[in-house]
């Protein structure tokens, strides 16, 4: 305190005794800035008080420093920083490290975030779009206000991956090559792992373009196929040649895939299942595939003014939303009720929006063709005979489709209740066209002799091998939900397999892979970046546990609401085939990163620093903390304070 | 630069120009105004504290006090329940000699429950170690409130500085709010003398065993007596930068004067008028006001009532199976004074739970006190109650 303020010299001191002896202003021994900590802990000295009175310290303070006190040796549990897994990296088909990208897009560190991204994801802008986002479902976030709209972040930096510069080809690292079969979502996975990991790559498509259900099977307006093409060109950078246009197995044959070491099949399912009624032969009846594929091919075809779709699956809202936006008036036949629909709750939701009508417990008994008088059929099929659009047109004439109502009964094999016909309760609902959507399955002519089958599915092992040597499977092939982000994980997981094979077979592994360590939690699905141990992360005694919402503190979080997905007006929507879901905002992006709870992982917060009584926890140079055990007293602050379940307790050893 | 403000507001400008760092309360009428404005103070960035919200008073005041053991300046504001919540962490913030500052408004204790003004929330915190001042007006509220860190710093005891509800909290008066500057000047940045270091690690509220306790005690005490020149020092300061003075003791007409009255708080405002009354009417009475109750200014007191024939204690307080609170704080301070010079001493009960204290009202204690004056007559109780219903 400055000699000029009046009071300065005896108010410092507390008696007039301790004023004459204490000049104002000279610092007491206490304050005094000692060493480091590190130094004056070896060798404790005693500072004591300077303005000691009475023989006692102004206040109640220890007259030496406290370090003596090794308050470490009073615990009995310890605490320790133990990072786990995030609830939404073992939600995700793909098995993508979401918290790892999210922590590094909050930071700033965008271009980061974007290749972590992509070291397990080859087709982000693709699935930011079209995946149902169950990672979101197990999103800790939930229980506190609303999960983390981690599918938009994805799209976002999916986007930005594909303004970036291509990557340079992938360097070649070993000898062999590998015939992927199929370039739908999960041999084009299988394709870009493979590239990355040293491999040469040849993709076959039977159709002229590649990209299978992404190019031919989901509508545009779900996914622009210029994002497509943009995904493409990453993967083709890469080094991996495609060969569009040949049936494998069909004009060329399976034989000629010899010359490779490995192959993957991944040729998806096409045939549409039979509504299995009469009448489904007529003219006017299709399947819903068809007529999405034709779509994507750029055709605009003729369905009438009433579309009935049969079906409550993705693949229905796809037909039912298509077939709206082709002009039709459409209704969706269930025949069980909305809670059991398969199809996700956005498309429904969606295709209320668009006007989709939607007929539950209802079941198809017959397709009605339309009676018409032998002469105007002739008149028809001689006008048909001249114009094909007419003949088109003629091939419309349903009546419609006979239905009956439905009970649900007693569950079945997958645990939904059975859906029983309402005796008597049978009623017509107009259509010009019905398009089938009940179910796909694999064309197994098209597949090589001697596969192993699991009921209608190429059976696989946890690594994508069929045990047929060199052949491995995925995708819709194999038995999984036919969705594309399972697509994308099973061909990632059979490029790890592939990788692993051909190297056990050259003698440069040994086949103790643990496939336990790969994985995200213990569902989840295995990580590139583990198989490849070069992860960027930091990790500090990584656990393979999944955090519950128990182990999150919320007290240290804010209520954010979570941005949603911004939606193209309905009537600009219905004008055509443009993108209906506009996504987020880089901006928007980011502050959704900012709401994730970084479950499991340490992110340098400091709350466990802030709250450590006595001290003991420490930064390090690297940014991630210590614990002086000598120090700490176990009391488990740090731990229960800590918000996202990165540290845990331990028994303090004997 | 003059304002029209409520008493609340005095205190949050008073801790805007003090530069309180760290700000820790909890809401509860009459105070909540107080850091109501000091949050948005905070929020807007005009005082750039910490505003710390707390679950509880008790929480309210163990931030204050962490946050002065890092060496900051701290404040909070109470009243009434909040206040005796607090009770425990009082006792820490003075022994522990930290500089925290506190408003109470005084707030009758419930039950019966009651928002209204009556100072026994304060009062039944006497024997915490705090210095407390009571203020008269929205003008001492402020010249108080950025006094007090002064004061508390430099004697490392923590202030609680006291207004009535109502009467000083909701009531608005012109009050000349000085310049940041010059309090600048007046208040530096707090230095803390002692203070948690984490490189030379002390425990501070260390086991003081027996051979020990007694002469941090003493200190205490030390520090407390001094306190009063402080005060004396610091106010010497404000009155030369900012031209008032309230002194911790005021006498008020008091020369000559038969019949003395002893206040505090607003009621002090209230008496000045009636001896004016009755002043102008010939009566010799006067009055002293308490602003200091600790330190008690015990030898002033004495200075000041001593030889005068009758005091009226005016105490808007009781102590229950006692009396008055002032009233017996005095009743000891003058015991020692020689029996010729002791004056005799009506200890009078008034406006609890916010009744009204008029002048009729004080009046009527004032006639007593001439009648038993008159009479030769000691007091036939020492609480004297006035103005209940019959």
């Amino acid at each position: 305190m400055p000699d000029d303020r009046p009071i300065a010299g005896p108010a410092r001191g507390v008696s007039p005794a301790a004023a004459s002896t204490t000049p104002g202003g000279r610092p007491v021994a206490g304050t005094v800035q000692g060493a480091p900590r590190a130094a004056v802990q070896a060798t404790p000295v005693e500072r004591p008080i300077a303005d000691t009175v009475h023989g006692v310290p102004p206040v109640a303070v220890s007259t030496t420093t406290t370090l003596v006190n090794r308050t470490g040796s009073w615990k009995y549990i310890r605490p320790v920083y133990q990072d786990k897994v995030a609830p939404c990296n073992q939600g995700c088909p793909v098995g993508i490290d979401i918290e790892g990208y999210m922590n590094l897009l909050r930071e700033g560190r965008t271009q980061e975030a974007i290749e972590l991204l992509l070291r397990e994801n080859p087709l982000p802008a693709v699935t930011g779009r079209v995946c149902y986002h169950p990672c979101e479902d197990g999103c800790n976030r939930r229980g506190f206000d609303d999960a983390v709209a981690i599918h938009a972040v994805e799209r976002v930096l999916g986007d930005l991956a594909l303004a970036s510069p291509l990557p340079p080809p992938a360097p070649r690292t070993w000898p062999e090559t590998v015939a992927v079969v199929g370039s739908g979502p999960a041999g084009l996975a299988c394709a870009y792992h493979l590239a990355r990991l040293g491999y040469g790559v040849t993709v076959y498509e039977s159709e002229l373009e590649p990209g299978g259900v992404l190019r031919y099977g989901i509508p545009e307006y779900r996914l622009p196929k210029q994002v497509l093409a943009r995904e493409l060109e990453r993967i083709r950078a890469l080094g991996v040649s495609f060969r569009c246009g040949v049936q494998v197995g069909g004009e060329l044959p399976w034989s000629a895939l010899a010359e490779h070491h490995a192959v993957f099949l991944a040729t998806g399912v096409h045939r549409s299942r039979p509504l299995g009624v009469p009448g489904e032969e007529l003219p006017g009846v299709r399947a819903g595939l068809d007529l999405l594929s034709e779509v994507n091919h750029g055709l605009r075809p003729e369905l009438g003014r009433c579309v009935v779709v049969v079906g409550g699956g993705n693949t229905a809202m796809d037909c039912a939303r298509t077939a709206v936006r082709l002009g039709a008036e459409v209704t969706v036949l269930y025949r069980r009720s909305r809670a059991e629909m398969p199809a996700n709750e956005e498309e429904v939701f969606e295709a209320l929006r668009e006007g989709v009508h939607f007929e539950f417990l209802a079941a198809p008994v017959e397709v009605m063709g339309e009676e018409r008088r032998p002469e105007e059929e002739a008149l028809e099929a001689i006008r048909a005979s001249f114009d094909e659009e007419d003949a088109r047109r003629s091939a419309l004439r349903l009546a419609g489709l006979r239905c009956t109502r439905m009970a649900l009964g007693e569950p079945d094999a997958s645990g939904r209740r059975r859906p029983v016909p309402i005796p008597g309760s049978e009623f017509l609902v107009p259509a010009d066209t019905v398009l089938c959507a009940v179910g796909e399955e694999a064309d197994a002519d098209a597949l090589p002799e001697g596969l192993p089958r699991d009921g209608g599915a190429v059976a696989v092992d946890a690594l994508g091998s069929t045990g047929l040597p060199t052949f491995f499977a995925g995708g819709d092939l194999v038995d999984q939900p036919h969705t594309v982000a399972y697509a994308i994980g099973s061909g990632k997981r059979a490029a790890l397999g592939i990788d692993r094979w051909l190297r056990i077979r050259a003698g440069e592994l040994g086949d103790g892979t643990d496939l336990a360590e790969l994985r995200y939690g213990p569902a989840g699905n295995v990580s590139m970046t583990r198989w490849r141990g070069d992860d960027p992360v930091q990790r500090v005694a990584p656990l393979n546990e999944v955090v519950t919402p128990e182990r999150i503190n919320t007290d240290h979080f804010r209520h954010a609401e979570r941005h949603a997905d911004r939606q193209h007006p309905l009537e600009q929507a219905l004008g055509g085939f443009d993108e209906v879901n506009q996504g987020l905002a880089p901006e928007e992006a980011l502050a959704e990163s900012r709401r994730c709870f970084n479950c499991g992982v340490c992110n340098a917060c400091e709350l466990c620093l802030i709250f450590c009584h006595d001290i003991a926890i420490r930064r390090r140079g690297d940014g991630r903390f210590e614990i002086d055990y000598e120090y700490c007293k176990g009391c488990g602050v740090c731990s229960a304070e800590c918000p996202r379940g990165a540290m845990a307790m331990t028994r303090e050893g004997l | 630069m003059k304002k029209v403000i409520v008493g609340n507001h005095a205190v949050s400008w008073g801790v805007q120009l003090a530069r309180a760092e760290v700000i820790s309360a909890y809401p509860i009428t009459p105070q909540t105004q107080i850091v109501e404005e000091l949050s948005e103070m905070c929020a807007d960035g005009r005082l750039p504290a910490r505003f710390i919200k707390v679950e509880s008073e008790h929480s309210a005041m163990a931030a204050c006090i962490g946050a002065s053991v890092a060496g900051v300046r701290t404040f909070t504001a109470t009243s009434s329940q909040g206040l005796l919540l607090m009770h425990e962490m009082l006792h820490y913030a003075a022994g522990g000699r930290l500089p925290v500052v506190m408003a109470d408004i005084n707030r009758a204790v419930a039950p019966g429950w009651n928002i209204w003004t009556d100072q026994n929330d304060s009062l039944s915190q006497r024997d915490t170690g705090w210095i407390q001042l009571y203020c008269e007006n929205n003008q001492e509220v402020l010249d108080t409130t950025v006094q007090s860190f002064k004061l508390a710093e430099a004697v490392d005891l923590p202030v609680m500085l006291v207004l009535d509800a109502f009467y000083l909290s909701h009531t608005s008066e012109p009050v000349d709010i000085p310049d940041q500057a010059d309090v600048d000047t007046f208040l530096p940045k707090r230095e803390a003398r002692l203070k948690l270091d984490v490189n030379d690690p002390r425990a501070f509220g260390a086991l003081s065993p027996p051979d020990m306790y007694m002469e941090l005690r003493l200190r205490q005490q030390e520090a407390m007596e001094q306190a009063l020149e402080v005060f004396d020092a610091v106010e010497a300061e404000w009155g030369e930068r900012f031209g008032r003075r309230y002194g911790a003791i005021e006498p008020y007409r008091t020369e000559d004067a038969e019949i003395v009255l002893v206040t505090s708080g607003t009621v002090t405002s209230t008496a000045r008028y009636v001896v004016d009354e009755r002043r102008a009417r010939g009566e010799k009475v006067g009055l002293v006001k308490i602003k200091m109750f600790r330190p008690f200014p015990t030898a002033r007191l004495r200075r000041a009532l001593a030889g005068i024939p009758r005091v009226a204690v005016l105490d808007r307080n009781l102590s229950p199976g006692r009396s008055g609170i002032f009233a017996e704080e005095l009743r000891a301070a003058l015991y020692d004074l020689e029996p010729a010079r002791r004056p005799g001493l009506d200890g009078y009960v008034i406006g609890l739970g916010g009744r009204d204290v008029t002048p009729d009202t004080i009046g009527e204690c004032l006639d007593r006190s001439r009648a038993a004056l008159a009479a030769g007559r000691a007091p036939e109780r020492e609480d004297l109650w006035v103005g209940v219903k019959p």
